[in-house]
């Protein structure tokens, strides 16, 4: 595990590498619309691992799939923004793509409000028009000091730019992530080409290195195999060298180590971590399994049925489990407790989010309900005054509050939260003060 | 503590009587035609024990055989050489009618529950299946059965005319155990029935096979390579490693207090559930090596980080001696290697080929650690061969320079002190050190540094 430094914090002025705010992606299919992720907000600091755990169908890996942009039909995004902070990027496209280009500054934000707009959100949109997708929030001068690329609203061309470029990422079986007609290395070279302009020698000789980066040996000889002749934890590492291969500055894993045994699983592991460390690389790891969560995440986000349940430091969350479903979750591990007792389970399977929450989802399954939970969609909050950067979405919190006032206060701001969403979905931050939604600024 | 006395209650109510008695089984998969070349040794010579009544775990990394190994006890493989006995009967050598009649006792879970239920039949044909095969009884009893069996499981009776795609994964595990129950075997081999599951759902199904062993008396074999779910459910736990059974003992003994080189580093490589936990990480080198080629003498040479040093080397440093040890795994790896045609003309031709010369291999390898002449000498003459396209030479020439017993010899299962394991391990000999000392010393050497 990293610990983030001052000096990274500095280099993006302790701002999130990626912001995803109120994320909301729906398949529509025949029978019902379903909320594949809804309303999910969580950040990524450089240098950072920032774990989601959940079980199959919780929504991890559409959430994954559309900060990356590869949602499609029946799929779609329905709301909310992912707000890719990396410098370099936002300056290539603002000077590639200065029509799509759009100001925010505080500055342009007050004119804005000079002339009609009431509020924050309304300057906002009052400025942004349909086709903007790059944001520019501070200017010194000439140069963009800060801003961001909202991926959700990218065009397809600009996406191919910042997959693999900016964000790349490692799928659960590497065998179907790779072409098994091309050679490791022609794979490796083809992202080098299309991002870098390598080609020829100078691109088998980057391949070669970057290969021998991700630990296997004789690399000069594995660039010219097929991904057939490489074992399974090989494979992986080749997956991992092509992702690393235009150094990105977030590498997004969705199970990279499901498929492996557990030794190779432990070396993936400190392959990760190392590389991490070389690069200060953002990873978001996704995976179900609690464990692997536990060595690798320095923040960890627990889905259920399309939302973020609970979110906390991964030392506070598995000494100090507050939502019913992680504790429930976390005891269903074998070996967590006496080998002769039975294992506890959780009753009844996870629903699929296809109608707007207006209750808890866990509720039916919880061993804590109580009447409020059926009509009151809980909201993620602190679980009390001291721990600001532990969140749970359940109504048994704030600890600190006695149960009526915690219901009221989920039921005043899930209101609140969906009024913010009906007058402006792109607002960015102007909503939800003080809740967990934005846990990732208050760390 | 609490679960070796509960096993051996059970085995006591039992009367500890041994249901299946394993010898020296081996399961070899010919390459077939004339260009076979070497057969694919997935089982290599194991023998052991199942008491009535017990759960063995049967552990391993993928491809370490421990599937075969259960196809092959409930005869869906023929055995290459060695005995099955059940019950006292020898079943590798029935066969007709007579291993029909015995296949009533033996039943298979299989792990994916998704390939393993024809999705043209209902639920209820398929767990009648056995029971029609076997002309078990009436067809009415046999519907009556059933429909007692889903409720065994946790299905409830009108499931019998869904189809396996309407069921979550834990309800098709269910239905697959169902039909394993169908004709009250004694013994069910479990090849991995958790792993495609979700853990809240595994817990479930865990749970059930308890109950259901309870009820019934059943005997397990149980395939799997978390060792979580292992240590949870196995009364004793067999580990595998190319073939072989590296270690053997009860779960508590086997966990909390490991022989075997191989399971010291299998335990230390599972991550726990709790960020906080310090706990010393032995990181295995490479993969394990092909079935077709398994080393010489011990079957975990090739990974060992223990491995015994032949006499003359044994004041090496441990870095340099990781660097020789990786330098002979280039080299084995490329002696199997297939060359293409292109790749010989371009030999040939002196052009340049997909193998870096051996002088970059010797930089990666060697580039920063201090060689002592005694050594350097030897890899300069491994360095002549391979420059010389004789790989398999240099090979050799490696494996008789810096080859110890580890490399020569097959050990053999030794009883550990102390414990109730037997363990595959030249270390247990007594002019050895054992593989626990030396892991400790390497930790603390390499937490100094």
């Amino acid at each position: 595990m990293s610990v983030l430094t001052d000096e990274r914090r500095e280099r993006t002025d302790g701002r999130p590498l990626l912001e995803i705010s109120h994320l909301q992606t729906s398949f529509y299919t025949d029978k019902e619309v379903i909320r594949a992720v809804d309303d999910v907000s969580f950040d990524i600091h450089p240098g950072e691992t920032v774990g989601i755990v959940g079980e199959s169908g919780s929504g991890k890996s559409v959430t994954a799939r559309s900060i990356m942009g590869l949602i499609e039909s029946p799929g779609r995004i329905d709301g909310g923004a992912v707000k890719f902070r990396d410098l370099d990027t936002v300056r290539r496209f603002a000077k590639k793509y200065d029509k799509r280009t759009v100001d925010v500054t505080d500055e342009a934000l007050a004119e804005a409000k000079g002339n009609d707009a009431e509020t924050d959100a309304d300057a906002f949109r009052s400025l942004v028009s349909k086709k903007d997708f790059v944001f520019v929030e501070e200017r010194n001068g000439d140069e963009i000091t800060a801003g961001y690329v909202d991926t959700t609203r990218a065009p397809d061309g600009a996406m191919r730019n910042v997959r693999g470029g900016g964000i790349a990422m490692v799928f659960q079986d590497p065998l179907t992530s790779l072409n098994p007609v091309y050679t490791v290395g022609n794979q490796i070279k083809e992202s080098l080409r299309i991002h870098r302009g390598l080609s020829g020698q100078a691109a088998t000789e980057k391949a070669i290195d970057l290969l021998e980066a991700v630990g296997i040996p004789d690399a000069a000889r594995r660039v010219r195999e097929y991904p057939h002749q490489f074992s399974g934890g090989m494979r992986q590492r080749a997956v991992i060298a092509m992702a690393l291969a235009c150094d990105p500055e977030l590498l997004i894993c969705d199970e990279p180590t499901t498929a492996l045994d557990v030794t190779i699983q432990a070396q993936i592991l400190e392959l990760l971590d190392d590389i991490q460390e070389e690069r200060d690389l953002g990873i978001m790891f996704i995976t179900h399994d609690m464990g692997v969560i536990a060595e690798i995440a320095d923040r960890v986000n627990v889905m259920y049925a399309g939302e973020i349940v609970e979110t906390a430091g991964a030392v506070d969350l598995f000494e100090n489990p507050r939502h019913p479903y992680t504790r429930g979750l976390l005891q269903s591990i074998p070996g967590t407790q006496g080998p002769d007792e039975r294992l506890r389970t959780i009753e009844g399977d996870v629903p699929t989010p296809n109608e707007k929450p207006t209750y808890c989802r866990f509720a039916p399954r919880c061993p804590e309900a109580f009447d409020a939970c059926d009509r009151v969609h809980p909201v993620p909050v602190a679980v009390n005054e001291d721990a600001a950067d532990h969140a749970a979405a359940c109504l048994l919190y704030p600890e600190d509050r006695s149960r009526e006032d915690a219901v009221t206060l989920h039921d005043e701001q899930g209101k609140g939260e969906t009024d913010a969403k009906t007058s402006g979905t792109t607002t960015g931050g102007a909503t939800s003060d003080g809740t967990a939604a934005d846990g990732g600024d208050t760390q | 503590m609490s679960k070796q006395t509960a096993m051996e209650s059970e085995a006591t109510a039992t009367t500890g009587e041994t249901l299946v008695e394993v010898r020296n089984l081996k399961k070899y998969y010919e390459g077939g035609g004339m260009f076979g070349g070497d057969p694919v040794k997935a089982v290599d010579g194991v023998s052991f024990d199942i008491q009535k009544g017990e759960t063995l775990g049967l552990v391993g990394e993928s491809g370490c055989g421990k599937t075969t190994l259960g196809r092959t006890l409930v005869q869906l493989e023929d055995a290459t050489d060695g005995e099955i006995h059940f019950d006292g009967r020898d079943i590798t050598s029935i066969s007709g009618e007579e291993l029909k009649a015995w296949r009533q006792d033996t039943q298979m879970v299989f792990q994916d529950p998704e390939s393993s239920l024809n999705d043209r039949m209902t639920v209820g044909e398929i767990v009648r299946e056995p029971l029609d095969v076997h002309d078990w009884k009436t067809p009415q009893e046999r519907r009556a059965r059933v429909r007692e069996l889903l409720e065994t499981v946790g299905l409830r009776e009108e499931h019998y005319y869904r189809y396996p795609h309407q069921f979550s994964g834990g309800q098709r595990q269910r239905i697959g155990i169902a039909r394993a129950l169908a004709l009250e075997p004694d013994f069910i081999v479990l090849d991995e029935p958790v792993s495609a599951l979700d853990v809240s759902v595994q817990a479930k199904v865990l749970n059930l096979l308890e109950d259901l062993q309870n009820e019934f008396g059943l005997t397990y074999l149980f395939i799997a390579h978390d060792l979580a779910v292992v240590r949870h459910i196995c009364d004793r736990v067999a580990v595998m490693y190319l073939g072989n059974i590296m270690e053997l003992g009860p779960a508590d003994d086997l966990f909390d207090s490991p022989s075997n080189p191989y399971t010291h580093a299998l335990l230390s490589a599972i991550p726990e559930p709790d960020p906080t936990s310090k706990r010393d990480r032995i990181t295995l080198r490479g993969t394990p090596p092909s079935p077709r080629d398994p080393p010489e003498g011990c079957p975990f040479s090739t990974r060992c980080p223990v491995k015994i040093k032949p006499e003359e080397y044994r004041d090496l440093d441990d870095e340099l001696w990781t660097r020789i040890e990786v330098l002979r795994e280039v080299i084995r790896e490329r002696s199997r290697a297939e060359r293409s045609l292109s790749d010989r003309a371009r030999e040939l031709l002196g052009m340049e080929t997909r193998y870096s010369s051996i002088e970059e291999i010797r930089e990666e390898v060697f580039g920063d650690v201090a060689v002592p002449s005694r050594v350097e000498t030897h890899i300069d003459e491994v360095a002549d061969y391979v420059r010389a396209g004789k790989e398999a030479e240099a090979r050799r020439y490696l494996f008789e320079e810096f080859g110890s017993e580890c490399d020569y010899e097959r050990p053999e299962l030794y009883d550990v002190d102390g414990v109730q394991s037997v363990s595959l391990c030249h270390r247990h000999q007594s002019e050895h050190e054992e593989p626990a000392t030396v892991y400790e010393r390497q930790l603390s050497a390499s937490g100094s540094k």
